[in-house]
């Protein structure tokens, strides 16, 4: 697989993305980001990405539904659920509907990048590192 | 008008301390007392009728008693005389004359006292003169008997005089016998009449003791039923004394005013618990809520150290901004919180109705993004000021707001509606959920303390009726209606307050 992982981030918050953006970037990582869920939909029904990483809760459509929505559509992407209160419930929710792995709120890039990482891997990449090394 | 819970408690201390002074100030006279002050009556009453009786019939015996001298004495005089008689014809039986004489005199010397009491002394002396001058002049015809032949002028006078006081003594002896057979009579009559008009009056007595002491007791009993009734309707006001006098049911009613205490006093830690645990509610909301900038803070200020020196002035100036803004959001969430859960030192004052609305609305944000729930807020404008407490107010939205959400557990709609009510004079706040509403038999009951729709350690069934207390003490009150499965609305009317002009 060559060229660079196309990730999809979707949150409400627009900080996350205006950070995590340029951060997962330095990673050779194509980003996209998104502030609500229908946008993200109406991205998703256009183009496949490698990996989808979405806040669970959103107004009007929530992460499950966007991780529902994936699974629905492209078996090979892989969903981070970000979790804004790490609840058992919810994490097991995501993992058994499909997700390939969730992270909690606060969380650092690093965090981010290292659950990507193994996403990469688990799509037969080589793995992620910072482009510029 | 004072609203708090923490300056209440103060207030119906002083109440309570009143009311029992009053109650135990009153002079006592007990249940126990005034029972056995009737019956002393009736006792007294009863004793004074016996009392007469015995003495009537006492003194019947006595009339009896002396009847039978009369009688004798009168059967002796009357013997007396016959011998008299004898001896003024034939010249014998003087000596049976002196004879019955003497016995009549032992009569009325024997019965003296009994004889005296009845007729009188001074008529009684009268009679025993008559005897002993009989007997004299008796005495006095046997001597020139003895003599023989003696002076007849003499004799003829006695004879004058001895028929003088035998007719005499006969006449009183009769009357008396008549006068006293009468008054027997009269007195035998009277006591049967006494006896038949006792028998209606101790009927009536009896029958007022009765009722007397039923008062008594039923009385009270009645009262402290009503007031019992009153205190379980929510009328929080002490039972003050009625009667002049403290009795066993001053204790009862001291008991119970004890109990009303406590459960005011339960009440105001009931509403403190319910509020403790709404907070709860919005902790979780609440932290769930600080996640969100505090990740913020996180991604920024790991960036910010990540790319410090690639990064252009201006981007470290954007990033340094965010991190305060976000601080700044945290520290707001978290006093939000705070300043629901303390303890409200008491603030009335003129509100906005949409004022608490909106706090609660914010207050409450997390829950409602998160339960898919939509706001609708149809404010009327330049709606007047009414009079309140704002805590005790949030509270009540936030109740209300929380049942709405909790009713909509698959999103709905959550308007709330504010505007002039059809009643004057008042303003309303209508919350209107689309959530499974509430069926009709319970509809009369959710404003009970302890009442509860939701699962067990999930509602502590006091925040309708808590709310309910609180628009009450505001002058205002709440209403319902429901339809199951199509949603729940709740009316909130407050009166507005009056400014001047």
């Amino acid at each position: 697989m060559n060229g660079s992982l196309q990730i999809m981030l979707v949150d409400d918050e627009p900080i996350v993305g205006k950070r995590l953006k340029p951060a997962l970037a330095k990673y050779g990582l194509e980003v996209e980001v998104f502030e609500d869920g229908p946008g993200a939909l109406r991205r998703l029904r256009e183009k496949e990405f490698d990996i989808v990483v979405t806040d669970v809760r959103m107004e009007d459509v929530d992460g499950m539904q966007v991780l529902e929505y994936v699974l629905a559509n492209s078996k090979r992407t892989k969903v981070i659920i970000i979790t804004g209160y790490a609840t058992v419930e919810v994490a097991r929710e995501a993992l058994v509907k499909g997700a390939f792995d969730f992270i909690a709120k606060p969380f650092k890039p690093d965090d981010l990048r290292a659950v990507i990482d193994r996403a990469a891997k688990a799509l037969g990449h080589p793995g992620i590192r910072k482009s510029d090394d | 008008m004072d609203y708090s819970a923490p300056d209440e408690r103060p207030i119906t201390d002083a109440v309570k301390t009143e009311a029992q002074r009053a109650l135990k100030e009153r002079p006592s006279f007990s249940i126990r007392t005034r029972i056995i002050l009737g019956f002393l009556m009736l006792f007294l009453f009863s004793l004074g009728i016996n009392i007469t009786s015995v003495i009537m019939l006492t003194r019947i015996q006595s009339k009896l008693g002396f009847l039978e001298s009369a009688s004798s004495y009168t059967f002796e005089v009357q013997q007396a005389r016959r011998f008299e008689k004898n001896y003024f014809l034939y010249r014998t039986n003087l000596a049976d004359a002196r004879e019955h004489t003497y016995r009549a005199r032992e009569i009325l010397e024997g019965d003296r006292e009994e004889m005296a009491s009845v007729v009188g002394v001074a008529h009684f002396e009268t009679m025993a003169r008559h005897v002993d001058r009989y007997e004299e002049l008796l005495s006095r015809l046997e001597e020139p008997n003895e003599k023989r032949g003696g002076d007849s002028p003499p004799y003829e006078e006695i004879e004058e005089e001895l028929r003088e006081h035998g007719a005499e003594m006969i006449s009183v002896a009769g009357q008396l016998l008549a006068k006293e057979r009468e008054s027997v009579e009269n007195m035998l009559q009277a006591s049967k009449r006494i006896l038949i008009f006792i028998i209606p009056v101790l009927f009536i007595v009896i029958v007022y003791v009765a009722n007397f002491i039923a008062r008594q007791m039923l009385q009270p009993l009645n009262r402290l039923m009503a007031d019992t009734r009153r205190i379980a309707d929510g009328d929080f006001t002490p039972i003050t004394p009625r009667r002049r006098y403290r009795d066993e049911f001053t204790e009862l009613a001291m008991a119970l005013n004890h109990m009303w205490h406590q459960l005011v006093h339960r009440h105001d830690l009931l509403v403190q618990a319910h509020k403790l645990k709404a907070v709860g509610t919005l902790t979780a909301g609440v932290a769930h809520e600080l996640n969100n900038p505090i990740n913020n803070i996180m991604l920024t200020a790991s960036m910010l150290e990540e790319d410090y020196k690639s990064l252009s002035d201006r981007e470290r100036l954007d990033m340094v901004r965010d991190l305060l803004d976000q601080a700044e959001r945290s520290r707001i969430i978290v006093r939000s919180l705070l300043d629901f859960a303390r303890e409200s030192e008491l603030k009335t004052g003129l509100l906005q109705i949409r004022d608490p609305i909106e706090d609660v609305l914010q207050l409450t944000s997390n829950q409602i993004k998160l339960s898919k729930v939509k706001v609708v807020r149809q404010f009327a404008a330049n709606l007047p000021p009414f009079h309140g407490d704002p805590h005790q107010i949030n509270q009540v939205f936030l109740n209300l707001v929380l049942n709405a959400i909790d009713a909509m557990p698959h999103g709905g709609t959550l308007t709330v509606t504010t505007r002039i009510a059809d009643e004057r004079d008042y303003i309303m706040a209508e919350i209107t959920d689309t959530g499974v509403g509430i069926p009709e038999h319970v509809l009369t009951n959710i404003f009970d303390p302890f009442f509860t729709s939701k699962p067990t350690g999930k509602g502590t069934g006091l925040g309708l009726s808590v709310s309910l207390g609180i628009i009450q003490k505001h002058g205002g009150e709440i209403r319902v209606r429901s339809r199951t499965g199509e949603g729940t609305t709740f009316t909130i009317l407050l009166p507005m307050a009056k400014v001047p002009a």
